[in-house]
């Protein structure tokens, strides 16, 4: 298993007396694309704050390549590069002024060295074009692109973007997905909040939901999917004839309920473990049905994440 | 986009010095920023085009009008211009500062400051040279008429070179207090006029607060420099004049021309960046903490305390050997400007000498509320604290930490306070000049009563209460019954034993009502003997007052720490009682 990148410890964040985040404790992997999801007001940016070093959390440790972010935020950011969301952009500077700043205050050489940095990043993230224009003049997505160059700058080991995709078009957000995911090749660690929830789905490896502050499951998508999802589940079954019989033996199936025919299809809701699922099926293929579909009906991302949203306590 | 680049192509870095403001990026920014051609063009036409009218009218008047030597009359430009270069540098370079630290907080772009490896020092010296980088083109831009005018004038270096060295401290004085306003206040213009009004105080009203015994304010502007070196930057046949003038007036003493420290003797320019150099330390320790921790205290409890104690230092040190000569009287300066009393026949009152007991006593306590509100932890600043200490295993937070509570050191501060002001009054009081006054024992304590009175009271609602109700306690009880009783005191003879005791509620009258009621003078219609009832009454109030605000903030601080929701304990730690760091 790869060493962790970002290890998370009892994190809390206060304002006040309400928590924002609640004793949240994650490991996420080297190069790994890791996601956060969470509706609003779930504790996403508070987290990303105190990982990124801008806020100091009521209490918790952060360690980010093995740096304890307290004791040495400096060794830390040099480690990392940050994207807040709606990352904002100075209003009296040209693009390349704008990159040259940063890649000067991350002490990168000389102006040559300098320059061909810049150059590379804004390439990256196809925005070359527009070197000479001020920021101000850029459109949402343009200044979205305009940040996340200027967090691949130092070419951070560990990279935290909170909703980079806001903004983009859609051409630009699978782009950046096939960038972040390059960046994971070379041994980048990527954390990623975003609300989109099928684009995480996608593009990371592992993720965790967060909801009231509270980490409610990590893993990799199927796995926090199985976490979070019902006991209960839906599972459709076809059969090539004698539908009729199948229900008929279904129906006096300890775990099996709401069962519904429709034209050779059955669709019914199971609440057994999975062994008895694979009896299930065992069990129909024994009554000499011929089975064409086993299938459980996953629930969408959205769909649990909607329903986690709504019920306040952990897993 | 396409492929990244190898992370390898990013060299190791090395934190960049501080002292190397040219490598700065910060600076490097802003000179690109506010030095672009078109808007500098602008800038400097609106600079140079007064700056040129300025030289050349005062010039020319001079050289072919005015019946002067050369050298006089090319000395002739040289206060005016002074004068606009204390505009670009002091006024709009402060606003900018302020304004310019304001937006990019407002903007987002400083928390990405905040992310690069750069040290603190270095981000507070890039924005404090960068910000105003215009206004420091634009002043140079009127040197060449400067330096001609000090060159043809033959102006000798010991004149020009201590007046623009703390012309420049001054500058970088009131940048960083354009900095530290930029820092706190959120609000952009708030912070632009901030900047400018505390620029504006300390040249209308910290003059006049020197004057009445608080010499060392004086040396937080030009104005001392200044005016050691207006004689000098004047025509020969003027400053001649000026010399005679000051002389006379001065009963044939030598111009006063240096600072007396205690036993010390300094130049007034040497002094002057002294004590503006320990404020800039100051301002940049506070901007640095705020870098280094963007939630923190502006000053931590030992240096608040310290700066306190330092303070009280400046004010004595330069007050006291003045009282002797008489030259820290107002009456003094008053008689020589009005033409009523000077030489040998000036003396000063002891009414003046109780008012400059009460206006020490007023800046003090004023010292101690400022220096309150910047270490008393919020509401939420203490929760965070108690959750912490819990979460660790702590038996109580650290005593110097921002979460802890500032009570203790009000009350050093109130005690440092009170000292000072006694050592003040007794130095003044029992002077050579009013012998056989004798200032009395229990002085000290009254003003000790005083100090940890309204500073122990602040201390407790503002960190009981949050901010708002120290501040309207201010208004309603310090702030207008003052103004009422002043009122009925204009209004009616009849009236005014009432105004002494509505005036007596308001803790800011409380320092004036203590000097009259340790040193009383004759005042009429029996105001001189209701003070000192009116003193000791709202003295007793405030008491009972104070003690029930003090076990508000006990049963308080109970509640949050009761509020604060136990969490599990760090399982590295162990559940076991450890001390703090």
């Amino acid at each position: 298993m790869p060493a962790a990148a970002i290890e998370i410890r009892d994190l809390r964040v206060d304002y006040g007396n309400f928590v924002a985040v609640s004793d949240v404790t994650l490991s996420v992997p080297a190069g790994e694309i890791f996601g956060l999801v969470g509706p609003n007001g779930a504790g996403k940016t508070s987290t990303f704050r105190v990982l990124a070093t801008l806020m100091e959390p009521t209490y918790g440790e952060v360690r980010l390549g093995g740096i304890d972010i307290f004791e040495d935020p400096e060794g830390a950011r040099r480690l990392m590069g940050y994207m807040p969301d709606l990352a904002p952009v100075p209003s009296d500077l040209k693009v390349s002024e704008f990159l040259d700043l940063f890649a000067d205050a991350h002490g990168i050489g000389s102006a040559a060295a300098r320059r061909a940095r810049v150059d590379a990043c804004l390439e990256q993230v196809a925005l070359t074009d527009r070197k000479e224009a001020f920021c101000k003049t850029l459109s949402r997505g343009q200044t979205q692109r305009l940040v996340l160059a200027k967090t691949l700058l130092h070419a951070p080991k560990v990279m935290i973007l909170d909703e980079p995709a806001s903004g983009m078009d859609p051409l630009s957000r699978r782009n950046l997905r096939l960038a972040l995911r390059r960046l994971a090749d070379a041994g980048t660690t990527v954390f990623v909040s975003s609300h989109i929830l099928s684009e995480l789905a996608e593009m990371c490896s592992s993720i965790c939901v967060m909801n009231r502050g509270h980490l409610l499951a990590a893993g990799t998508v199927d796995e926090v999917r199985r976490l979070l999802g019902r006991a209960e589940r839906t599972l459709t079954v076809a059969v090539l004839e004698r539908a009729d019989a199948a229900a008929d033996w279904l129906r006096i199936q300890p775990a099996v309920s709401e069962l519904k025919l429709a034209s050779e299809r059955l669709s019914f809701t199971f609440s057994g473990t999975h062994e008895e699922q694979a009896a299930l099926l065992t069990g129909l293929i024994g009554q000499s049905l011929r089975v064409t579909v086993f299938e459980e009906q996953k629930s969408t991302f959205e769909e649990i994440l909607i329903e986690v949203s709504e019920n306040n306590s952990p897993a | 986009m396409t492929a990244p680049a190898s992370p390898s192509a990013v060299e190791a870095v090395h934190p960049l010095p501080a002292w190397k403001i040219w490598a700065n990026p910060i600076w490097r920014r802003y000179v690109r920023a506010r030095l672009r051609a078109k808007h500098l063009t602008i800038w400097l036409i609106l600079t140079l085009v007064p700056a040129s009218f300025l030289f050349f009218i005062i010039r020319t008047t001079a050289v072919y009008r005015a019946d002067l030597v050369l050298s006089d009359a090319e000395r002739s430009p040289l206060v005016p211009l002074l004068v606009m270069q204390s505009i670009i540098l002091f006024v709009l370079g402060t606003g900018q500062v302020a304004g310019g630290m304001t937006g990019e907080a407002d903007e987002g772009v400083l928390d990405y400051q905040r992310l690069t490896p750069m040290t603190p020092l270095a981000k507070v010296l890039g924005y404090l040279f960068g910000l105003p980088v215009r206004e420091y083109v634009m002043f140079l831009a009127t040197l060449p008429y400067t330096i001609w005018a000090l060159w043809r004038g033959e102006v000798p270096a010991a004149t020009w070179l201590p007046l623009y060295l703390v012309f420049l401290s001054s500058a970088v004085l009131y940048h960083l207090t354009g900095l530290v306003a930029g820092t706190v206040v959120k609000n952009r213009r708030w912070a632009f006029l901030l900047s400018i009004g505390i620029v504006f105080l300390l040249y209308t009203v910290i003059p006049q607060v020197s004057r009445f015994g608080l010499v060392f304010f004086k040396y937080f502007t030009l104005s001392p420099v200044f005016q050691e070196s207006f004689a000098n930057l004047m025509p020969e046949t003027a400053s001649r004049a000026l010399r005679a003038a000051r002389a006379l007036t001065q009963n044939g003493a030598p111009l006063a021309t240096e600072v007396r420290f205690f036993g010390l003797h300094f130049s007034e320019w040497i002094f002057t960046l002294f004590t503006q150099g320990a404020l800039i330390l100051t301002f940049v320790v506070m901007l640095w903490r705020r870098w280094r921790r963007a939630e923190s205290h502006l000053l931590g409890k030992i240096w608040a305390v310290g700066l306190f104690a330092w303070t009280q230092i400046l004010l004595l040190g330069n007050a006291l050997p003045l009282i002797e000569p008489g030259l820290l009287f107002p009456s003094r300066e008053i008689g020589r400007r009005l033409r009523v009393s000077a030489g040998a026949n000036w003396k000063p009152q002891i009414e003046e000498a109780v008012g400059m007991i009460g206006l020490y006593g007023l800046v003090t306590l004023c010292l101690i509320a400022v220096l309150t509100m910047i270490i008393t932890a919020t509401e939420d600043e203490q929760l965070r604290g108690v959750r912490r200490m819990r979460k660790l295993g702590w038996a109580h937070l650290p005593r110097f930490s921002d979460a802890a509570g500032s009570f203790w050191f009000v009350v050093i501060m109130a005690l440092i306070g009170a000292l000072g002001w006694t050592l003040f009054a007794r130095g003044l009081v029992e002077s050579a000049w009013f012998a056989g006054t004798v200032f009395p024992a229990h002085g000290g304590w009254t003003f000790a009563l005083v100090l940890l009175g309204s500073g122990l009271g602040f201390q407790a609602m503002l960190e009981a209460r949050g901010g708002k109700w120290p501040f309207l306690f201010g208004i309603f009880v310090g702030v207008v019954p003052a103004m009422v009783g002043a009122v009925l005191a204009a209004a009616q003879n009849p009236f005014l034993k009432a105004a002494v005791w509505l005036a007596g509620v308001s803790p800011f009258a409380a320092p004036f009502f203590a000097a009259q009621t340790l040193i009383p003078v004759p005042i009429p219609l029996d105001v001189g003997k209701t003070i000192p009832q009116a003193f000791w009454f709202w003295q007793s109030v405030n008491v009972f007052v104070v003690a029930g605000l003090i076990l508000q903030l006990w049963r308080v601080r109970r509640q949050r720490a009761l509020s604060a929701v136990e969490p599990p304990t760090l399982s590295a730690l162990g559940s076991s009682v450890v001390a703090p760091p």
